[in-house]
């Protein structure tokens, strides 16, 4: 025999004084009871096995070692940088007019003929013909209203760089597209980003602008052209 | 006989007065959502490249549209309903207390709309978030822009401050032992508003004096920004769930089965889940450790909570009832809810839309996958369905039932208001469709044009285009809701045809319930996480897929 409850219309919700607000009772199907009601609200939550099964959350499914880098394959091999990430904003660092006068200096080492400019060029010429350089190759790009610097970056695949960021006026978006999908990154004034990229694949990609940072916004833009690394001899 | 109907029935015996403030709040929220959809069907067909609107007179739109819908639309109505379930569901036979300051708030929420059109027309285009940097100079349009949100703030304080104060007084007089849930979820709310406001107060200050030429150029923004933004963007959801909780009792007599204490719990639990929950908005600011970001996960996996469990309660309750009544089948009891009433319509057309808003969201609460989606279009396309398709959907079905009882007059052609939620629903999908699609592939938000030279892949446009069309079909829909109520409000030319006929309703409180099984509800959240995984693990698989590996750096 099942309890019952009644209810009256009326006072907005249930009230206190009412006799259905009793609240359960034990014959009450199982999902009409409010246990149950409280244990699925929390539903939502069991996305983290989703997360933990890509290694993207603590004690994830691949034993609680570190989350893997942003694209889920495993961070990629640190350089100088490691160990920093996740600790914050370093104590001290490059301003924007620094960070600018570097970037400057980063171009004109690295300028071709065509204006495109190829980071680790000069490195190169002083290196042993078609070595693979020892350790990321650095990367300054600036951000700015509203272009970037360089405009044009000429990578190879398979080759680690070091992308050293900022944005120099105002806030601004450094993002690229890479054929189905993107990578951004959110840049502030004075704040240096750095970011270990490593490409798999050759193409010509746009790098756009992410924040809104103006009228021109939707103007701001660059290409990064990355070149097949040809086989070592 | 007249049914006893406790929503209309309380609006018509407030004070003459109560009923003035009341309208005022309505007619505000009713101009805010009027000019919102003006600017945002603009900047729509322009970003879908049907009209060219230059980039000031763009961004302008742009900025105008968020200003008005996410601050004004939303917090006028929200003003306007908290007042109504505050006095309604406590004491209406003594109205509302402390008007003088709700009628203050209101004053000052209207000044600060006044003061931000004025920074929005005059001034660089900054967007609804307005970084002061972007500004460059202290100026007129800046200084309006930071009082015009200040104003807002303190405004929303004097009538949240109104609401809590009709709430408890009558527990301080004697004549409730208890708060009545209503109210207690509308003390609640006012609670968070107040925080909110003082948020804001935090995050605008600074800038409204640098902006004024009283101090310098303020440190850092973006932090107190996000946090009241955060504050903001749960408040109308958590005023939504109320309003479906008040509404379905209007629309079929139910009340909970679980009681009121529970009811309680629940709507308590957005102030315990809400405020910690605001870092997923920030995942991609340069200075944000790993660690905080990681915490920023965890946390927000429990936002959808207080909503999930209201629903459930909302929904359970229902189903309970229905069956009882002699539903058969196990979705049989939805095809009895009293689909032709306008307002059952858009709300049942919001728990739709809120649950493909919210496992949309759920994708940006993790933060590896920030990277890929954070600033593109994928931002717009997943809120639209909250704000609009959930949301505004429920505050306009509120309206629907509070204004004509309010006025006295019938509401105009309810027949075809029931189909203003398909008709924004569809505009919905096509926007919401497209711009998650969008976002998948990297388009940005916040740009009016995303050719790039022809540098960015054609799909873009085109995706664009269907972005356009879904929000011209959204506007059609929303502008069909405000003829009708400000027609209500101000009765223009003959008197509506609908001749006062009560819109239809079921009664199923008084049918006594058993061992009724609920199923509709743990289907539905099984539906939510279904969905979730799925978009999320697109994400995730298109991460995996881009040809080139990222790692983390240090930020200096």
């Amino acid at each position: 025999m099942h309890r019952v409850t009644r209810h009256a219309p009326g006072h907005g919700g249930a009230d206190g004084a009412a006799p259905g607000d009793q609240g359960d009772t034990q014959h009450r199907h199982f999902t009409a009871r409010r246990g149950f009601v409280a244990a699925a609200g929390f539903g939502m939550v069991g996305v983290y096995f989703l997360w933990a099964g890509y290694g993207a959350a603590p004690l994830g499914f691949d034993g609680g070692h570190e989350a893997p880098a942003e694209d889920g394959r495993g961070a990629a091999p640190e350089p100088s940088s490691a160990g920093h990430a996740g600790h914050g904003a370093a104590a001290s660092g490059s301003s924007s007019e620094e960070f600018r006068k570097l970037s400057e200096a980063f171009v004109e080492q690295n300028k071709l003929a065509d204006g495109s400019v190829q980071p680790g060029r000069a490195m190169q010429d002083h290196a042993m013909h078609g070595a693979a350089p020892q350790g990321p190759v650095d990367v300054y790009l600036m951000a700015y209203q509203w272009g970037y610097a360089p405009s044009v970056l000429r990578l190879e695949t398979g080759v680690p760089y070091r992308f050293r960021m900022m944005a120099v006026d105002v806030a601004h978006g450094a993002s690229l597209q890479l054929g189905r999908a993107g990578r951004m990154v959110r840049l502030r004034p004075g704040t240096q980003v750095e970011q270990a990229l490593t490409f798999s694949q050759p193409g010509e990609y746009l790098l756009y602008c992410t924040v809104y940072c103006g009228l021109a916004h939707d103007r701001m833009q660059g290409r990064v052209i990355v070149s097949m690394r040809e086989a070592q001899s | 006989m007249k049914e006893h109907h406790a929503l209309i029935d309380g609006l018509k015996a407030l004070p003459a007065a109560d009923q003035r403030l009341l309208k005022s709040c309505i007619a505000a929220a009713l101009a805010a959502l009027l000019l919102g959809v003006v600017f945002g069907a603009a900047t729509a067909l322009a970003r879908g490249g049907f009209v060219e609107l230059g980039p000031l007179t763009g961004y302008r739109s742009m900025t105008a549209h968020a200003v008005s819908i996410f601050f004004y639309w939303l917090y006028f109505a929200q003003a306007g309903l908290l007042l109504v379930f505050a006095t309604v569901f406590t004491s209406h036979r003594h109205g509302i207390e402390w008007r003088w300051a709700a009628w203050l708030g209101l004053a000052l929420m209207l000044a600060g709309f006044a003061a931000s059109l004025f920074g929005v027309s005059s001034g660089t285009p900054l967007l609804y978030d307005a970084p002061p940097e972007l500004g460059r100079e202290p100026s007129a349009a800046l200084g309006a822009t930071y009082v015009g949100y200040l104003l807002l703030a303190a405004g929303l304080f004097c009538v949240a401050t109104a609401g809590i104060a009709t709430t408890v007084a009558p527990l301080a007089r004697g004549e409730h032992d208890r708060m009545p849930v209503v109210s207690f979820a509308a003390c609640a709310w006012a609670g968070l508003l107040m925080v909110s406001a003082i948020a804001a107060a935090n995050a605008f200050l600074p800038s409204a004096l640098w902006a004024l030429g009283l101090r310098g150029a303020p440190a850092e923004y973006a932090t107190g920004w996000h946090i009241l933004f955060h504050n903001m963007h749960y408040l109308p959801l958590m005023a939504t769930v109320l309003v479906w909780y008040v509404l379905v009792e209007a629309l079929t007599g139910v009340k909970s089965i679980f009681g009121a204490r529970f009811s309680k719990i629940v709507f308590a639990l957005y102030l315990v889940f809400v405020p910690p929950t605001s870092l997923y908005h920030m995942f991609l600011e340069p200075n944000l450790t790993e660690a905080v970001r990681v915490a920023g996960s965890l946390l927000s996996l429990f936002i959808s909570v207080p909503t999930v469990t209201v629903f459930l309660v909302i929904v359970a309750s229902l189903e309970v009832h229905a069956r009882a009544h002699g539903a058969k089948g196990l979705f049989g009891w939805i095809g009895m809810l009293p689909w032709r009433n306008p307002a059952m319509s858009a709300i049942g057309f919001a728990v739709v839309n809120l649950a493909l808003g919210g496992a949309l969201s759920f994708v940006l609460i993790q933060e590896k996958l920030a990277a890929l989606l954070s600033d593109t279009f994928f931002v717009p396309g997943y809120f639209h369905f909250l704000t609009v398709g959930t949301v505004t959907l429920t505050f306009l079905a509120a309206l629907l039932y509070v204004l004509p009882a309010l006025t006295g007059r019938p509401l105009w052609r309810p027949e075809v208001l029931r189909w203003m939620p398909h008709l924004a629903s569809a505009g919905l999908a096509l926007f919401g469709g497209a711009g998650i699609a969008a976002g998948y592939a990297g388009v940005p938000r916040r740009v009016l044009e995303v050719s790039y030279d022809g540098a960015a892949p054609a799909a873009w446009t085109a995706l664009m285009s269907v972005v356009g069309s879904g929000g011209a079909l959204m506007t059609a829909a929303l502008l069909v809701y405000v003829y009708a109520l400000l027609r209500n409000l101000m009765p223009l030319g003959t008197a509506a045809p609908a001749g006062g006929e009560a819109l239809p309703e079921v009664r199923w409180g008084e049918v006594v319930t058993g061992a009724q099984r609920a199923w509709s509800g743990p289907l539905a959240v099984t539906i939510l996480v279904g969905l979730t995984v799925a978009f999320t693990m697109l994400a995730f698989e298109l991460m995996r897929a881009l040809p080139l590996t990222a790692g983390a750096g240090a930020v200096h």
